[in-house]
Parts: C-alpha cells; sequence; structure tokens
C-alpha cells in the first residue's frame, strides 16, 4: 500500500506510523483510504489486532521525528494542515462507527509497536470505546452582542444610566476615567451573566446528554466572531443528536431575548469523552 | 421546533481551526512512554501555538501571508528563546494579552 513519493523516496525504515484513532475490529468502514491523511503519501489503514483496529496511516519518521517537532509546531501552514487532516479522517471513520480519538501526534516507529499497544492496552481501550459506543460529541457556544449588553444594562442599571451621562457630559481625561468606570461596571455585570446563565445554560443541556463538560470560552481573536463568548460547552449525545438538539432549541429560546446567540457544532469524534491516560491493563 | 430553527445554529462553514485545535491539541488519549513525541513539549506550546494560528487564520483572510516567507514561521529556523521572543512580538503585533506583561501590570 506504501505509494512511491517521488524521486529519492524515503526507505521504509524511515516511516512510522501515525495513530489517529481506535475502533472496534468489527466496525471499521471499508472505504477508509479514500481520502486527505496526515502524510499524502500515505493512505489511511486499519490495522487489526484481536478486537480492536488502529486507524493508521504511515509517516515519515523526519517529518515526525521528535526533535523537529517543536520547531513543526511554530509553523502555522504545516500545524494547521495536519491537525485539519487528523480531524477529517476521524470524521470519516465517525460516519461508520464509534472512535476512540487520540491526542495530535501519536506515532509509532513501527507496526509492531503499534500492534503491541494495542494488545497491551487492549481492556482499558474496550473500556473507553464501551463509553463512547454510539455516541459523537458537540460543541455548544453562546455568544453575547457587547453593545446590545451595555444598552441592555443601561436601561436597568442605574449605576451604569448615571456613568453614561457623566460619560457624555465630561470631557478630556474626566471622561477617560469616566468611561474606565463605566467600562469596568459592564465588565462586571458580563462576568456576573456568564456565572448564571453558564451554569443554566450547562445543566439544562447536561439533562439532555449523555454527559458533558464546560471549556473555557475562547477570546474573541479566536473563536472569530464579534460577540462576547459567554459559554462553551462539549456534551456527548447519541448519534441521532435530535433530543440535544431540542434541549437546545429550548434553552435558545429561553436566551434570545438576552441578546444570547448559540452556535452548534459537530458531530465531533469524542475528544473530550476519553480518558487522558490509559491505565496499563 | 422546525428544522429551520435548528439549522440557524449550525454556521454550515468548515469547522472552525479555535475549535479543532481545542480538541485536536488538549483532548484525545495520549499514551505516554509508547510515543515518541515529547507530549509536554506540545501542552507547553499548546495556548501560544493557538493564538499564533488564530491570528494567521485570521492575517490569511485578509489576503496577508507574510509569515509564508519567515525563516522562523515556515520552520526553517529553531531557538526556543526565540520562539518567546518572536511570539512576544506577534502577539504584541496583534494586541494580544502576553503573559509578559500580565506580570509586569499586577
Amino acid at each position: 500500500m506504501t505509494s512511491v513519493a517521488g524521486a529519492g523516496t524515503l526507505r521504509r525504515d524511515d516511516l512510522g506510523w501515525y495513530l489517529y484513532g481506535v475502533v472496534a475490529a468489527g466496525e471499521a468502514p471499508a472505504e477508509l483510504g479514500a481520502g486527505v491523511s496526515v502524510d499524502p503519501a500515505h493512505e489511511v489503514e486499519l490495522v487489526s489486532e484481536g478486537p480492536l483496529a488502529g486507524v493508521a496511516s504511515r509517516v515519515s519518521l523526519q517529518e515526525f521525528d521528535e526533535g523537529m517537532l517543536p520547531e513543526r509546531l511554530g509553523d502555522a501552514t504545516w500545524l494547521e494542515q495536519k491537525i485539519r487532516a487528523h480531524e477529517q479522517v476521524l470524521e470519516r471513520v465517525l460516519r461508520g462507527a464509534s472512535v476512540v480519538p487520540c491526542r495530535f501526534c501519536t506515532v509509532y516507529r513501527s507496526e509492531a509497536e503499534l500492534r503491541r499497544f494495542l494488545s497491551e492496552r487492549r481492556e482499558a481501550l474496550m473500556a473507553a470505546l464501551d463509553r463512547v459506543r454510539g455516541q459523537v460529541e458537540v460543541g455548544v457556544k453562546a455568544f453575547v452582542d457587547l453593545d446590545r449588553f451595555t444598552v441592555d444594562q443601561a436601561t436597568r442599571n442605574e449605576d451604569i444610566q448615571e456613568l453614561e451621562k457623566r460619560v457624555a457630559a465630561a470631557e478630556g481625561g474626566r471622561a477617560y476615567l469616566e468611561r474606565r468606570r463605566l467600562e469596568q461596571l459592564v465588565a462586571a455585570e458580563l462576568e456576573r451573566l456568564r456565572s448564571v446563565a453558564g451554569g443554566e445554560i450547562h445543566s439544562r443541556l447536561l439533562v439532555a446528554a449523555e454527559d458533558g463538560l464546560p471549556l473555557p470560552p475562547q477570546p474573541a481573536e479566536i473563536s472569530g466572531r464579534d460577540g462576547e463568548m459567554l459559554f462553551n460547552g462539549a456534551y456527548l449525545v447519541t448519534a441521532d443528536q435530535s433530543p440535544f438538539e431540542q434541549a437546545l432549541t429550548s434553552v435558545a429560546r429561553d436566551y434570545r431575548d438576552a441578546g444570547i446567540d448559540f452556535e452548534l457544532t459537530g458531530p465531533w469524534p469524542p475528544y473530550n469523552f476519553v480518558p487522558v491516560e490509559l491505565k496499563a491493563s | 421546533m422546525s428544522s429551520r430553527e435548528l439549522e440557524s445554529y449550525r454556521s454550515g462553514q468548515p469547522a472552525q481551526l479555535a475549535d479543532v485545535l481545542e480538541r485536536v491539541l488538549d483532548k484525545g488519549i495520549v499514551i505516554a512512554g509508547d510515543i515518541q513525541i515529547n507530549l509536554l513539549d506540545i501542552e507547553l506550546l499548546t495556548v501560544k501555538i493557538r493564538l499564533l494560528i488564530a491570528s494567521a487564520d485570521k492575517a490569511r483572510e485578509m489576503g496577508i501571508d507574510w509569515w509564508e516567507g519567515d525563516p522562523f514561521l515556515s520552520g526553517k529556523k529553531n531557538g526556543t528563546g526565540e520562539l518567546e521572543e518572536r511570539l512576544r512580538r506577534l502577539e504584541d503585533a496583534a494586541g494580544l494579552p502576553t503573559s509578559k506583561q500580565e506580570q509586569s501590570n499586577s
């Protein structure tokens, strides 16, 4: 299956195995090879070992070398390409099977080492797989429009009303100070909303999910949205997402008047619902 | 509940890079000892890379791709001290808070 990567190809010895995730051997989809992989010269394959199969593809060990990695990670183009490939492979798998996703850059030097991992950690991997069987991860983010929030606060918070008047009336350094105070007051109100609304949103969504956890809200520079991210969460839900979507619709309705918008992402491989470290069997 | 209402929560766009990074770099099983990649290094770098990528992504949308030709950012040079320094400068330029600034402000 190894394709030839042009002139000066790497020797077989120079290839390792990049592991994307683990599936049950019987469940694995057949047409896995078609599509992207982290190393375009090599297709995605299944490496079956007993009841488990590793979703893996061969990679150049020079490219994924331990010593080179910190440098590679500083290369935005390389990193984005590889990370997207990692995710896309797992999304292909997720369409036909339950999967335990691995973290980025899980690489083995040889097929024997990959097989040894699958067999030595069989019990822990099976337990992780059982937990996510028939489930997918979805992400929920809630955003609040800051301008609208400020205006909204001004109508019901007398301190803010008073400060706004003073900002409008003041000049120079004084106006600056009053504006700072106004910003601080609005920020404090926003934090209060974050903790109250965030808690309620999470507990209402959790009822409709198998499991869930709040994630740190992304700063605006990262979220790419204009609004302030009020809440960020990940939920483990049945592959048929409709009960969860109904719960979200109901939550979103209740928060619409407060100027809070929701965004649903996924289905994701259940990254947030597999153990970070596997216990040795 | 109508399906149209639900559609409005889905952006319909390819996954945001930030959402992918949040998962692929931070979550998923890690098996210490079986892997050659030093995962500790990755964890230390995660947050900063995240910022870097986010700025890079935005810049690319705006048609700015100066880093493609940058020897450091295109991965042709190395050195952790230099990395730190460059990241700080990038963060400054992007108006993002840096750890240094936070320390000196408090």
